[in-house]
C-alpha cells in the first residue's frame, strides 16, 4: 500500500511539471496586463516601459518561468537602475508571487475567497449526493414506472441545460416575477444585504439560488449513474440469493446493493470534490458571489498571470491528490480490486 | 411420428430467420428505445429548422439592423421579437443554429481524432510511450475544463483569420472555439480507446496479423480499431452535445464567437442585461440549445444501449 | 474499516463546512433608521416586508448612503492604481490641493488661493509654481498637513524603489522645496501649461508613510495601500471586505464643512444589470456609468439620471500609416464616410437622445468653437464625392465601389462592448448603402490597447479604423494623441499616436498651445485645431460620451464634477 502511494505520488510529479509548463505558455499570451494600468486612458509610454521592467515582464520567457518556479532571491534584479537581491521564493517554496493587478500576494487574495466558494460548493455537493443517490435508487427500484420515466426525462433535461440558463430561469421566476407579483422574493445578487450585514441568515437566503443552479445539473448525472449502477447490481446473483434467503427487501437494498452500487459514486465524488475549489465560475459571476471562480474570471480579464496560474495549479494539484485518494478508497472498499 | 411429414426436407432453412448483421441488430435495439426515437425525430426537426430555414431568411436579413424597431416583443412580423438593434431573432436563431451545430460537429470530430490517436498509440505500444502520453492526458484532465477553455480562448483570440467557405465567411473565432473545445475533451475517449486496445492487442487475430508481417499502422487502424467502434460512436455523439453546451458557456462569458455573427451562446450573452424587460431574447436561444442537446443526449443513450448493452458507465 | 473511513469522510466534510462558516461571522453593519428607508422598496431577502434587520438600531439615527461600484478598486493608494473606481474614492477619504466643481472651475481646498500669474504664485516665465497652504488643515488623526507632506509625495512618486503606476506629473517637476511649513515651491524645466488639471491631486501623509518607507525601503507592500486609516478627506476609511463592500465613516476632524451623512457604504456588484436592479429597488442610492437603456426604468423608480461631461468622446480613428490602405488616406473618402454614416439616428435611437454627436474631441467644453458642427448625414453628397474621386460601383454585383481594381473595403475594430458592436453593425449597413464595405472585428481591452511591440491591431495597420472613447487631460484640453512625436516605433513602442497621423500644421498648432499662458489665445488655437481636424476628418466623432450618474432622489445636495465626481460629498444629505 505504501509502495503504491509512493509510486502514484512520484508519477504525479511529471504530470504537475507538464501542467505548469502548458499553463505558463498559455498565460504568456492572454494579453498585456500593463496596457490597462492607465485606467480609462491609455498608459503613458514612459510609465509603460518602466512598469514592464519593474514587474519583470521584459525578461525572456524561459527566465520568467525559472523565476516563477524557484524564485529570484538567489540572483540580483534590476530595480530602477540599482541591482538588488530579488525577493521571490518561487512556487516550489510556496511563494505564488504577487498579483499584477492588485499588488498583493496571490495567496492572500486566493485565501480570502476560498471560504466563500466552499460555502457554496459543499452544501451543493451534499444536496447532490443526497438527491442524486435517492433519486437513482428510486428510479432503479421502480424501473420503467411512470415516476421513473418522469425522473429520467427530468435528469436528461437537467443534463442538457447550460447552467446559466437554469440560473436565468431561476432569477426570472424567483426574483423578478415574484417581486412583480408582490410575493417575497429571493435576492439575485451578492452574498448578503449590506444594510443588514453578513449574518448567517442573510448568507443562507442568498445561497439558495446559486446552490440550486449548481446542484440541478449534477443531480441529473449522479442519479443516472446511480440508477444504472443499481440496476447492474440488482441483477447480480448474490442479491437474488439474499432475497431468496428471505431477507427483508429494504435491508437487502440498503446494506447489500447500496454498498456496491455506491462505488462509482465515490469515483464521481473524487472528481468533483477538488473541482469545488474551482468554484462554479459561471454561477458565481451571474449571482455576484465573491468566490474563487469570480476571482479567476476577473483576473483572467485583467491578464493577471500570477493569480490565474496559482488558481489553476492549486486546483490541478487538488485533483491529482483526490484521484489518488479515491483510488485508495475504491480499492479498500472493493476487495476484488488489486492494486498493481 | 413421421418427421419427414411434419418437417419436409429442405424447408428447415425456411424456418430459420436469416442471420442479422451487427448493424441490423443495433438498429432493432435502437428502435426499441422510445426516448432515442423521440430524440432522433426532434433532432431531425431542429436540423431542418436551422439549415432549411435558411432558405426562408437570407443571412443579410439576419444581420439587418433597424434601430427604430429595437426590442419589440414577438409579433406577426417578427415571431421571435427583435434584439437591441432591431435584428429579427427568428432569423438569428436559424443562423445561430447553423453555427452552433457546425461547431458541435467539428469539435466532436477534433475530439475523436485526437482521442483515437492518443489512445491507440498509447494502448498498442505501451512502455514509455504509454507513460508519457498518459502523463500528458492526466495533465489535461487535472486542469478543470472551464479554466483551460477560458485561458485558451484568450490565448487564441484574434490570432486566427476569417475563413470563407462557399461564399459565407466564418469569423476566425469559430475555428478557435472548435479547436478549444476539441482539444479539451479528448481525454476520456483516449482512456477508453486505450483500455480497449490494451485488452484487444493480445487477441489471436492481432497475433496472426503480426506474424504475417502486416505493417503496424494497418494493425492499429485496420484491425483493432474497427472493433472499438462502439464506444467511439457513443462518445462522439455525446461529444457533439457537450460541444454545443461548451460553446454556449464560452460565448456567454464573452470569449466565444463575436457578434455580429450569431450563435445561440452569444445571443444568450446579449440577453443578460434584459432578463426582465425582454425575456424573448433569452427564452428562444436557450430553449433551442436545451432541445438540441436533449435530443442528442437521447440519441446517444439509445446508441449506447444499441451498440454496447454491456457498457453502463456514463 | 469501511465504517471508519466513511466516518472520517463525513467528519472532513463537517470540518470544512465549519471552517467556511467561521468566515461568516455575523458582522452587523449599523442599520439605517426606519425613517430613512424608502417605504416602497422591499427589503430583498427577508421573508416579511415589515421586519427590519435583526440588529437593534444604534441610539443615534445613522445616515448611510450606499454607492454601487461595478468594479472593485484594486487598491486605494493613488500611487499604485489608475483605475477610475479607485480614483474617485480619493474625494471621499483623501484630499487634493484643489478640486473642480460642477462647472469645471477650480476651487482651492488646501490652498488659500489658486496660483496665478496675477498673484505672483506662478512666475512670469511659467517655470515656478508656488502653493500657499492654509494653516488650519489637519489629517484625520489631528496632525497638521504641511508643505512637508507635499514634498514627501513628490519624493515617493519619483523614487525608483516604489513601483508606482504613473510618475506623471511628478516626473516633470525638477525640484520641490518646502520654503516654510505653509509654502511649497515647484520648479519646472519648461512652463507646464496643463498644471491646473494635473498637479496637486495627491497628498500622502508623511508622518505615517515615511517610517514605513525608511523601514522597508519601499511603499509597495504598505498596509496603508489597502487600508488607508489616515487621510484628509471628509470621511475616514473604516473597512474593506474584499469582493463585497467598503465603508467610510465621517471624519470628526475635517477642517471644512462637516459632512452631513454619517457613513458612505460602497457595494461591489458584478455588472450593470445588478447595479440597475439595486438602484430601482432602492437598495442603493447612487451608481455610476448606467446604461442608456436603463434610463427609462430608473426614472420611473424616482432615480435621477445625471449625464456629466467628463471630456470623453466616442470616435473613429483612421489609420494613416504608410502600410495602410491608400483609400483611407484620401480625405475625400473619409469625408464620404462621415456623410454616409447616420450618427444622428444612432444617438437618437440607441442612446435615446441623451447625448449629441461630437464634432471634435472637445465637444461640450469651452475649447470647441461654438460654430463648429459635425458632418451631417447626407448620403447623396457622400456618393457624389466618391463618384468625383473615381470610385465607381463595381461590376461584381455586390454594390461595392472600385477604383483601378481596388475595392473600397475597410476593417474596423473596437473593444467588444454591446454598444460598440451594435454601433459597428449599424455603420456596416449604412456604409454599404454608399458602396463602402466595412468588416467588423472585436477585441478584448488587453489585446486592443497593447503596444506596437505586441502587435496591437491599431498601430500595425491590421485595422483601418479603430473605434474608442478618449478624452484629453480633462478639464485641460491638451492631448498628445495626434502628435507626430508620439508615433509608435521600435524605440517608442508605447507611442500614443497609433493612427500614425503626421500633419505638420497640426503639430505646429499643438506646439503653439503648449506655450500660450494666455487662456484666450490658447482657446483660439484650439478652435483652429478642432476645425482643422473636423475638416480633414482625422477623427470622426460618433457621440459625446458623458458619464451617466444615477442617484436616488432622497439624496440632496449632490453635484457632480466631470473631473472629480464626489468633490462635494460633504454637502450631501439624506432627506
Amino acid at each position: 500500500m505504501g509502495r503504491y502511494i509512493t509510486k502514484r505520488l512520484l508519477q504525479a510529479i511529471p504530470t504537475m511539471f507538464i501542467i505548469s509548463l502548458v499553463l505558463f505558455v498559455l498565460t504568456q499570451n492572454i494579453g498585456d496586463p500593463v496596457t490597462t494600468m492607465g485606467g480609462r486612458d491609455p498608459i503613458r509610454p514612459d510609465d509603460y516601459e518602466r512598469l514592464r521592467t519593474e514587474l519583470g515582464l521584459d525578461q525572456p520567457i524561459y527566465l520568467q518561468y525559472v523565476y516563477w518556479m524557484i524564485g529570484n532571491d538567489w540572483t540580483k534584479v534590476d530595480v530602477g537602475g540599482k541591482e538588488i537581491l530579488g525577493t521571490r521564493k518561487g512556487i516550489l517554496r510556496g511563494d505564488f508571487g504577487t498579483s499584477l493587478m492588485d499588488r498583493v500576494p496571490v495567496m492572500e487574495l486566493v485565501w480570502s475567497r476560498v471560504p466563500n466558494t466552499l460555502l457554496l460548493m459543499i452544501p451543493a455537493q451534499i444536496i447532490i449526493i443526497l438527491f442524486g443517490v435517492s433519486i437513482g435508487i428510486y428510479s432503479a427500484l421502480k424501473q420503467y414506472s411512470l415516476m421513473d420515466n418522469i425522473l429520467t426525462a427530468g435528469s436528461f433535461i437537467g443534463l442538457s441545460m447550460p447552467v446559466f440558463f437554469i440560473s436565468l430561469i431561476l432569477i426570472y421566476v424567483f426574483s423578478v416575477l415574484f417581486q412583480h407579483w408582490g410575493l417575497p422574493h429571493l435576492p439575485a445578487v451578492g452574498m448578503f444585504e449590506p444594510a443588514v450585514g453578513k449574518t448567517p441568515l442573510q448568507v443562507a437566503i442568498h445561497m439558495i439560488m446559486p446552490v440550486t443552479s449548481i446542484a440541478f445539473i449534477s443531480i441529473a448525472s449522479y442519479s443516472r449513474f446511480m440508477r444504472s449502477s443499481m440496476l447492474n447490481i440488482m441483477n447480480q446473483d448474490y442479491i437474488r440469493t439474499a432475497k431468496a434467503k428471505g431477507l427483508e427487501k429494504t435491508y437487502v437494498i440498503l446494506v447489500h446493493a447500496l454498498k456496491n452500487a455506491a462505488l462509482p459514486i465515490v469515483t464521481l465524488m473524487g472528481m468533483d470534490l477538488p473541482l469545488l475549489l474551482a468554484g462554479a465560475v459561471v454561477t458565481e459571476s451571474i449571482f455576484g458571489w465573491p468566490g474563487m471562480g469570480r476571482l479567476f474570471l476577473d483576473h483572467l480579464e485583467g491578464s493577471d498571470g500570477p493569480v490565474v496560474m496559482a488558481i489553476v495549479i492549486l486546483v490541478a494539484l487538488a485533483v491529482i491528490l483526490f484521484q489518488i485518494l479515491t483510488d485508495l478508497i475504491y480499492a479498500l472498499l472493493d476487495p476484488r480490486i488489486r492494486m498493481d | 411420428m413421421d418427421l419427414e411429414k411434419t418437417f419436409p426436407e429442405g424447408s428447415a432453412e425456411d424456418l430459420e430467420a436469416p442471420p442479422l448483421s451487427l448493424s441490423k441488430m443495433a438498429w432493432m435495439r435502437f428502435r426499441r428505445h422510445k426516448m432515442a426515437m423521440f430524440g432522433a425525430s426532434l433532432l431531425l426537426f431542429l436540423l431542418l429548422f436551422s439549415f432549411a430555414g435558411a432558405l426562408f431568411f437570407s443571412e443579410g436579413y439576419a444581420n439587418y439592423t433597424n434601430t427604430d424597431i429595437r426590442l419589440t416583443s414577438p409579433n406577426s412580423a417578427h415571431p421571435f421579437g427583435t434584439d437591441p438593434i432591431g435584428r429579427d431573432i427568428l432569423a438569428r436563431t436559424i443562423y445561430g443554429g447553423q453555427i452552433s451545430v457546425i461547431i458541435g460537429l467539428s469539435a466532436a470530430f477534433v475530439m475523436v481524432f485526437v482521442g483515437i490517436f492518443v489512445g491507440s498509440i498509447s494502448g498498442y505500444f505501451g512502455g514509455w510511450i504509454d507513460a508519457v502520453l498518459m502523463r500528458i492526458t492526466e495533465a489535461f484532465i487535472s486542469i478543470p475544463r472551464i479554466f483551460l477553455v477560458l485561458v485558451m480562448a484568450k490565448f487564441f483570440s484574434n490570432k486566427v483569420p476569417d475563413i470563407t467557405i462557399y461564399g459565407s465567411t466564418f469569423s476566425g473565432s469559430v475555428v478557435v472555439i472548435i479547436l478549444i473545445i476539441g482539444l479539451t475533451s479528448w481525454m476520456s475517449l483516449a482512456r477508453i480507446v486505450r483500455a480497449e486496445f490494451l485488452s484487444l492487442k493480445e487477441n489471436e487475430f492481432v497475433v496472426a496479423a503480426r506474424s504475417t508481417g502486416t505493417p503496424t499502422w494497418q494493425i492499429i487502424f485496420g484491425h483493432i480499431l474497427p472493433n472499438t467502434i462502439a464506444p467511439i460512436i457513443v462518445a462522439a455523439t455525446l461529444g457533439v452535445a457537450s460541444a454545443i453546451i461548451g460553446e454556449s458557456y464560452i460565448s456567454f462569458l464573452g470569449l466565444g464567437v463575436q457578434p455580429p455573427t450569431a450563435t445561440w451562446g452569444n445571443m444568450l450573452d446579449g440577453a443578460y442585461q434584459y432578463i426582465q424587460t425582454a425575456p424573448w431574447l433569452w427564452i428562444f436561444p436557450g430553449g433551442l440549445i436545451l432541445l438540441t442537446v436533449l435530443s442528442i443526449n437521447f440519441v446517444g443513450d439509445g446508441l449506447r444501449d444499441a451498440l454496447d448493452p454491456r457498457s453502463r458507465l456514463i | 474499516m469501511k465504517k471508519s473511513l466513511s466516518t472520517l469522510g463525513f467528519l472532513l466534510l463537517v470540518a470544512s463546512l465549519l471552517l467556511s462558516a467561521c468566515g461568516v461571522k455575523a458582522t452587523p453593519v449599523p442599520t439605517q433608521a426606519v425613517t430613512t428607508q424608502p417605504v416602497a422598496s422591499t427589503q430583498a431577502g427577508s421573508p416579511t416586508q415589515a421586519a427590519m434587520p435583526t440588529e437593534a438600531p444604534t441610539a443615534a439615527q445613522k445616515k448611510v448612503a450606499t454607492l454601487i461600484f461595478t468594479q472593485e478598486p484594486d487598491t486605494l493608494s493613488p500611487m499604485y492604481t489608475s483605475t477610475w473606481y479607485s480614483r474617485i474614492t480619493q474625494q471621499i477619504w483623501n484630499c487634493a490641493a484643489w478640486v473642480y466643481d460642477n462647472t469645471n472651475n477650480p476651487i482651492p481646498v488646501l490652498l488659500t488661493e489658486m496660483p496665478s500669474v496675477q498673484n505672483g504664485d506662478i512666475s512670469a516665465d511659467g517655470k515656478t509654481i508656488t502653493l500657499k497652504l492654509r494653516k488650519d488643515i489637519v489629517w484625520s488623526d489631528g496632525t497638521p498637513i504641511t508643505a512637508d507632506d507635499f514634498v514627501f509625495t513628490w519624493q515617493m512618486y519619483t523614487n525608483k524603489a516604489n513601483s508606482v503606476n504613473s510618475t506623471y506629473p511628478y516626473s516633470l517637476i525638477t525640484n520641490m522645496v518646502a520654503v516654510d511649513p505653509a509654502t511649497v515651491q515647484m520648479s519646472f524645466d519648461q512652463p507646464f501649461i496643463a498644471w491646473e488639471a494635473s498637479l496637486g491631486k495627491v497628498v500622502l501623509p508623511a508622518h505615517i508613510l515615511r517610517p514605513i518607507f525608511t523601514a522597508s525601503g519601499t511603499l509597495d507592500n504598505a498596509d496603508w495601500n489597502r487600508a488607508p486609516t489616515v487621510g484628509c478627506g471628509p470621511y475616514v476609511f473604516a473597512q474593506w471586505e474584499s469582493g463585497s463592500y467598503m465603508r467610510f465613516e465621517r471624519n470628526p476632524k475635517y477642517y471644512d464643512a462637516a459632512p452631513k451623512i454619517d457613513e458612505i457604504f460602497i457595494r461591489f456588484v458584478a455588472d450593470n444589470a445588478s447595479q440597475t436592479a439595486a438602484l430601482e429597488s432602492g437598495d442603493a442610492d447612487l451608481g455610476a456609468m448606467v446604461d442608456y437603456s436603463d434610463i427609462a426604468a430608473l426614472k420611473k423608480a424616482n432615480v435621477i439620471v445625471a449625464p456629466v461631461v467628463s471630456g470623453y468622446n466616442e470616435g473613429w480613428y483612421f489609420y494613416l500609416g504608410d502600410n495602410g490602405k491608400p483609400a483611407i488616406k484620401d480625405v475625400k473618402v473619409r469625408q464620404a464616410i462621415a456623410l454616409c454614416f447616420d450618427r444622428f439616428s444612432l444617438v437618437k435611437n440607441m442612446l435615446l437622445g441623451q447625448t449629441v454627436v461630437a464634432a471634435s474631441m472637445w465637444q461640450n467644453t469651452p475649447w470647441q468653437d461654438p460654430a463648429l458642427n459635425p458632418w451631417s448625414y447626407d448620403p447623396t453628397r457622400g456618393k457624389a464625392l466618391l463618384d468625383q474621386d473615381g470610385w465607381v460601383v463595381g461590376s461584381n454585383g455586390n454594390g461595392i465601389r472600385e477604383k483601378n481594381g481596388v475595392s473600397l473595403d475597410f476593417t474596423i475594430g473596437a473593444v467588444g462592448s454591446e454598444t460598440r458592436t451594435n454601433t459597428m453593425a449599424v455603420a456596416q449597413q449604412q456604409l454599404a448603402q454608399c458602396g463602402i464595405k466595412l468588416e467588423t472585428k472585436t477585441y478584448t481591452p488587453q489585446v486592443f490597447y497593447t503596444t506596437y511591440a505586441n502587435k496591437a491591431p491599431c498601430s500595425t495597420g491590421e485595422l483601418d479604423i479603430c473605434e474608442s472613447s478618449r478624452a484629453a487631460d480633462f478639464p485641460d484640453p491638451n492631448i498628445s494623441l495626434f502628435l507626430s512625436s508620439q508615433i509608435p516605433t521600435n524605440d517608442l513602442p508605447a507611442g500614443l499616436n497609433v493612427m500614425r497621423l503626421s500633419d505638420p500644421t497640426l503639430d505646429k498648432l499643438f506646439a503653439l498651445q503648449a506655450t500660450q499662458i494666455d487662456q484666450t489665445q490658447r482657446q483660439q488655437t484650439f478652435y483652429q485645431i478642432g476645425q482643422y481636424m473636423t475638416q480633414n476628418v482625422y477623427w470622426l466623432g460618433i457621440w459625446n460620451d458623458p458619464d451617466l450618474w444615477a442617484y436616488n432622489s432622497r439624496l440632496s445636495g449632490v453635484k457632480f464634477s466631470g473631473a472629480e465626481p464626489f468633490y462635494n460629498v460633504n454637502e450631501w444629505d439624506i432627506k
